[in-house]
């Protein structure tokens, strides 16, 4: 479904991509775990081609997508972004949010958009937020309306990029319960996380990134419990503790 | 619905208020009378029988300042938007296609026309925005003064066969817009930027357009951000028209009350009916924009209901 291949990412000096490759099946969840700095965000974004790589190839359907002749806009509609600080639109009301996309880049015509709107929002347990503005919502709700706003591209895959990070610990069960719901029916993700319980319960594989490459990658159970390389295993036991 | 007993208090306190600065209102523009009137025996005659003449001098200086500023507006947002877009130098980015194309060129050469298109499409990013850059300082720089008597002679100079009002109305025009449109893109800058970046990247995120960003997410957004400022700009324009005294020939409000006061010797007469309705339009002007700020406010967006002080 997704696939990177020898992603190099500079900015100025900084080199924050240093030849990272991934694959991810369809349907499968993978998890991007690492120290801040890593690059992980980076790597998310460059596959919705949101960052342009120095280098490498990006395939979405075995298609490579970052090349001249592909607008990085059509490659967007189909893989759904979630931000750490969800970005919802602060002067649209939550509905109006989730149907902008639909109304503005697929061309749905508003009434067909604003229904299906309204499903996605109940989807996500919000139907009774329609109306309100992003300020008038918690924080773990204005998460949820972000997933639906993806969601509502109908795309094929999503990247989840810290999606609890900014929460407050009451709200982040919510989100991740979303999130697991989504991979049940089928989605294929790449999150970024450090929300380990999700982590074991909801994804395959596990990538640790740190200074830019992929240093290990594994099941849940190694990554957590018997990490082979060392960088791991330091980084593992300060966030399990 | 019963109002309760602190609802009533403050309706009652309301009240007071009223009744305090309509007297105080009241006094002063009694005081101001009887200075003028009597003391340096102003004619309520003359006043009665010329103000239209002045409304009609007024209609001038607002159908002036009111097409400099929309036009000026337009120059504003496209200025505003190209001094807010981080450019790189050419040759820095010319340097970074060379590296990626010798990385690609396993795959195939790197055509020609690749470099052209990055060539252009930096190129006229890089100089748009220098071009603004220097436009801003220009307008910014220099008085508006000079400004309109610089277009001025221009426009007596390129174009002397046309009819004085028109040539004074052209240079008018155009030294308004020009400068209310340097104003105005520092205005739009300011707006655009304080849209938060996670904005445009959530909608960039979802397939839209870079247009699309700018006009369904960051515009909305930065306009009712700055509609403040920009009421502030028309004001300032409409005070500024009356610079066009210096053209002559152009009988917006200031001219007209110079020429009455020294032709009709009714000095005080002719400035307090040019003060008056310069008023009389800023004043409202000012409320009609409170209204559509109250109108368009969005809960959590930019300026918030101001706080009143409670009694």
């Amino acid at each position: 479904m997704i696939r990177v291949e020898e992603l190099e990412k500079h900015f100025g000096a900084l080199h924050v991509l240093k030849g990272v490759s991934l694959e991810v099946q369809k349907g499968e969840v993978l998890v991007i775990i690492g120290p801040s700095g890593s690059g992980k965000s980076t790597l998310l974004r460059c596959i919705n081609l949101l960052i342009e790589p120095d280098s490498g190839r990006v395939f979405l359907d075995g298609t490579q997508v970052n090349r001249r002749d592909i607008r990085p806009e059509w490659v967007r509609q189909q893989v759904g972004m979630v931000f750490q600080s969800f970005n919802l639109f602060a002067h649209l009301t939550a509905l109006q949010n989730v149907t902008l996309g639909p109304i503005r880049v697929l061309g749905t015509d508003p009434t067909t958009a604003g229904a299906q709107g309204r499903k996605l929002l109940a989807r996500v347990g919000l139907a009774d937020k329609a109306d309100a503005y992003p300020a008038q919502l918690s924080g773990g709700q204005q998460q949820r309306v972000a997933i639906a706003r993806a969601l509502a591209m109908n795309p094929k895959a999503m990247l989840f990029d810290e999606p609890t990070s900014a929460l407050d610990p009451e709200y982040i069960r919510e989100v991740l319960d979303a999130m697991a719901a989504l991979a049940r029916d089928g989605m294929t993700m790449i999150v970024v996380t450090h929300e380990m319980g999700f982590a074991s319960e909801v994804a395959k594989r596990i990538l640790f990134m740190d200074a830019g490459r992929i240093i290990e990658e594994g099941s849940p159970e190694e990554i957590f419990h018997s990490p082979k390389q060392e960088r791991t295993r330091m980084f593992v036991g300060k966030i399990l503790r | 619905m019963p109002a309760t007993f602190d609802e009533q208090r403050r309706s009652r306190v309301r009240i007071v208020d009223i009744l305090l600065a309509i007297l105080v209102t009241v006094g002063i523009l009694a005081y101001i009378l009887d200075v003028l009137a009597l003391r340096w025996g102003l004619s309520t005659a003359y006043i009665g029988r010329s103000y239209p003449n002045y409304l009609k001098a007024a209609w001038i200086s607002l159908y002036v300042t009111t097409i400099a500023y929309f036009i000026g507006m337009g120059i504003g947002f496209v200025l505003g938007w190209a001094r807010s877009v981080r450019t790189l130098p050419l040759a820095r980015v010319m340097a970074a296609r060379r590296r990626e194309a010798v990385a690609a060129a396993d795959g195939g050469s790197p055509g020609a026309g690749l470099f052209l298109g990055t060539l252009l499409v930096y190129g006229i990013k890089y100089y748009v925005r220098r071009t603004a850059d220097a436009y801003v300082a220009i307008i910014r720089g220099t008085p508006l003064f000079v400004q309109i008597v610089f277009v001025w002679s221009a426009v007596l100079v390129f174009y002397p066969r046309l009819d004085p009002l028109v040539q004074g109305l052209l240079a008018g025009v155009i030294a308004l817009t020009a400068n209310t449109g340097g104003y105005q893109s520092e205005i739009f800058r300011a707006g655009i930027q304080t849209v938060h970046s996670g904005q445009v990247e959530a909608g960039r995120a979802i397939g839209l357009s870079r247009w699309g960003a700018m006009r369904y997410i960051v515009l909305p957004q930065a306009v009712r951000l700055v509609i403040p400022p920009l009421t502030n700009e028309y004001i300032g324009l409409l005070k500024a028209s009356s610079l066009l005294a210096v053209v002559g020939s152009v009988p917006e409000l200031t001219t007209f009350g110079r020429s009455e006061a020294f032709q009709t010797f009714h000095i005080f007469e002719a400035f307090a009916l040019v003060v008056g309705i310069y008023l009389l339009i800023t004043v409202p002007v000012s409320k009609v924009v409170e209204w559509i700020e109250r109108r368009y406010r969005i809960p959590g967006l930019g300026i918030q209901a101001p706080r009143t002080a409670r009694v």
